[in-house]
């Protein structure tokens, strides 16, 4: 069993807090990734679980073990660094055993292990090279059949694919998926990029200034964001949002924009809705749950068009409602034209509400 | 401008002529010089021995005398450099209280002039008046003959040599260790690797091309070691410490034996190519496997 436990951390540098309280629980087998704009903090937990930062205070827990004080070296983590790490001197033979051979393990061992390694990984003709002769994907394998070849409790990866190029990206994203389910090992994996982290996670932990903005699934992450921050990082285009209040007209709960247009929200969720009435919030919606005209009475919004982007599969039409940017993904073809306003309706089932004082979704059941 | 433009000539030529006149010529000159018998005093006319100086120099102890002394102070002297060197340099790198202070501090000896610090060598190590020896009877111990004895005369040579170009190598193996990657260090941190195991299958191969210039610079500087030995020992106690160069000295404006001193260049010229061939052969290999 090799869970990680997080509990009440917290780093400083001087009298600079990068991180503050932080609790997280990674099970044992699960595949968690850290994600969030550059400078959250992420880097720093997980090098913080791998010992390479000291901890300001709290602990941090690896299977039974309180691990906060120990060194790099005997908390049986493995990372593979975004730069790879290689020992440029080595082949890649020696790069993956070198670990064995500090730890003092026989040469037979030691070529045992590496050969394995090297044919899970297929870099069994590459182990007499250097790093310097091998392409950038073949570079992170051995980083990461460094990692696999001791056996350890937690894997971590620090950016690893950040270097590669986008079709470099992908392949890499499906081998460490395969290879996660391969191994049953505990990974934390941090990205700045969010697709990374909604293909690969079991769990998705969304961080922002040195706080964890929501943990969960990625589709959960997706549909059901915990606030205004989530929402606005997750997905691409990001999510539009138009500020507003709740206001209840002719029996029923609407949003209303401040150009004055009403958007009936779904009956469902007045419930949850009620007790905002009156206040200012945020109406969130994704540019992919939006229909081209043609909403009944209540749903619809007018858009000025500024830019159209045809991207293939689909086109972007951007521009604004009211004060507030606006895209919306629309079929190919849409008749969309710069400075024209654009008539769209919108899904309301699956829009979200925000609080506008707090940033915090309003839960609809 | 074309490949075969002929205004290539305009720019090439004064190039070679300045290389010749300054460099060829004068290497050409002591070259043929070497085989003759010419002596600015008494004025003799020269006259062509062939080998004749080559062979009387291989024959002659004091020669051979000094290849040896010169041989020990610069692999000693080296030697000491570059473990010394590159431990203060490993120091200098970690981050100590200070360190920015230590660092200047350390590489001044290395921008005197070595007569200077000979002679201060001088005053220090002298035998009857230096206040090392006066340091040493406060300790009940004897009078040490520091430049009068053959072997404590050399080993004083050598210090100074350590003393003055240990901040040569600290300056070089320092710009070494700060190319180092750190995140090849974590990577080694994560492994459990002791600082030992780091140093010898890291830092060590990592810096084995930096580290073999180095040497290879500071080995044909020390061969050619000359103000140092003039100023403490002049050669003595006899010709004990007398170095290549000095003997050369001697040779060329004691006697102004000129023949007798192009050869001695030349085959201080061959030994040194000797040296400096070999180490790179043995160096090779090694240097090779991290390209």
């Amino acid at each position: 069993m090799a869970h990680v436990e997080i509990e009440n951390v917290s780093k400083a540098y001087g009298p600079y807090k990068i991180i503050e309280g932080l609790d997280l629980n990674v099970a044992d087998e699960e595949f968690v990734v850290l994600v969030g704009p550059s400078g959250c903090g992420k880097t720093t937990t997980l090098r913080m679980v791998a010992g390479l930062e000291t901890v300001t205070s709290g602990t941090i827990r690896i299977g039974s073990r309180d691990v906060t004080e120990l060194r790099p070296g005997l908390r049986n983590c493995a990372m593979v660094f975004q730069n790879y790490a290689l020992y440029p001197h080595m082949t890649v033979g020696e790069n993956i055993g070198y670990g064995m051979k500090v730890r003092g393990e026989s040469r037979a061992s030691i070529d045992k292990a590496v050969k394995d390694v090297a044919r899970v990984l297929d870099l069994e003709q590459y182990l007499d090279r250097r790093p310097k002769q091998l392409s950038g994907g073949q570079r992170q394998r051995v980083a990461i059949g460094r990692a696999i070849v001791r056996s350890p409790d937690v894997f971590l990866f620090d950016e690893p694919l950040s270097n590669l190029d986008a079709k470099l990206r992908i392949e890499m994203r499906t081998e460490i998926k395969a290879l996660h389910r391969r191994l049953a090992k505990t990974i934390v994996y941090v990205t700045h990029d969010q697709v990374e982290a909604m293909t690969m996670a079991d769990r998705v932990v969304v961080m922002n200034r040195g706080r964890i903005e929501q943990a969960a699934d990625p589709i959960t992450i997706y549909e059901k964001p915990a606030n205004l921050f989530v929402a606005g990082f997750i997905g691409a285009p990001s999510m539009n949002f138009i500020h507003g209040e709740i206001a209840a007209r002719d029996g029923a709960l609407v949003f209303a924009e401040p150009s004055g247009t009403g958007l009936i929200l779904p009956k469902s969720r007045e419930a949850a809705y009620g007790a905002h009435v009156g206040k200012p919030v945020v109406l969130g919606v994704r540019p992919d749950h939006v229909l081209h005209q043609g909403g009944p009475a209540g749903t619809s919004i007018r858009m000025v068009v500024k830019d159209v982007e045809p991207l293939g599969p689909h086109t972007l039409v951007i521009g604004s409602v009211g004060a507030f940017p606006f895209t919306a993904q629309m079929p190919v073809g849409v008749a969309a034209e710069p400075d024209r306003p654009f008539e769209l309706a919108l899904d309301l089932r699956r829009t979200h509400l925000f609080d506008r004082a707090s940033g915090q979704a309003i839960a609809a059941a | 401008m074309m490949r075969n433009d002929p205004i290539k000539h305009v720019f090439i030529w004064p190039a070679v002529l300045v290389v010749l006149a300054i460099s060829i010529f004068p290497l050409i000159y002591s070259f043929t010089t070497s085989f003759l018998s010419y002596r600015l005093i008494p004025p003799i006319p020269p006259r062509v021995v062939w080998l004749g100086n080559y062979a009387s120099l291989l024959q002659e102890p004091r020669f051979w005398n000094a290849i040896f002394t010169t041989t020990l102070i610069a692999f000693i002297a080296v030697g000491l450099q570059y473990v010394i060197g590159f431990g203060v340099a490993l120091a200098l790198n970690a981050r100590v209280p200070g360190e920015r202070l230590f660092r200047v501090a350390l590489l001044l000896p290395m921008l005197l002039a070595p007569v200077a610090v000979a002679l201060v060598a001088r005053m220090i190590f002298n035998p009857t008046m230096g206040p090392l020896n006066q340091f040493l009877s406060e300790f009940g111990l004897v009078n040490l003959p520091f430049l009068t004895n053959g072997h404590w005369a050399l080993a004083c040579i050598i210090a100074v040599e350590v003393w003055q170009w240990t901040p040569f190598i600290i300056l070089m193996m320092l710009a070494g260790l700060q190319t180092l990657p750190e995140d090849v260090y974590e990577a080694a941190e994560l492994e459990n690797a002791s600082a030992w195991q780091q140093f010898w299958g890291i830092t060590f191969p990592m810096l084995l091309p930096i580290s073999a210039a180095v040497v290879f610079i500071r080995l044909i500087e020390s061969y050619k070691i000359m103000d140092t030995v003039f100023v403490m020992t002049g050669g003595g106690p006899g010709v004990e410490t007398e170095t290549l160069t000095l003997f050369a000295y001697q040779e060329g404006f004691k006697k102004f034996n000129l023949g007798y001193t192009s050869a001695l260049s030349f085959l201080f010229l061959i030994a040194i190519t000797i040296i400096g061939v070999t180490y790179l052969a043995l160096l090779r290999p090694h240097l090779e496997k991290r390209r």
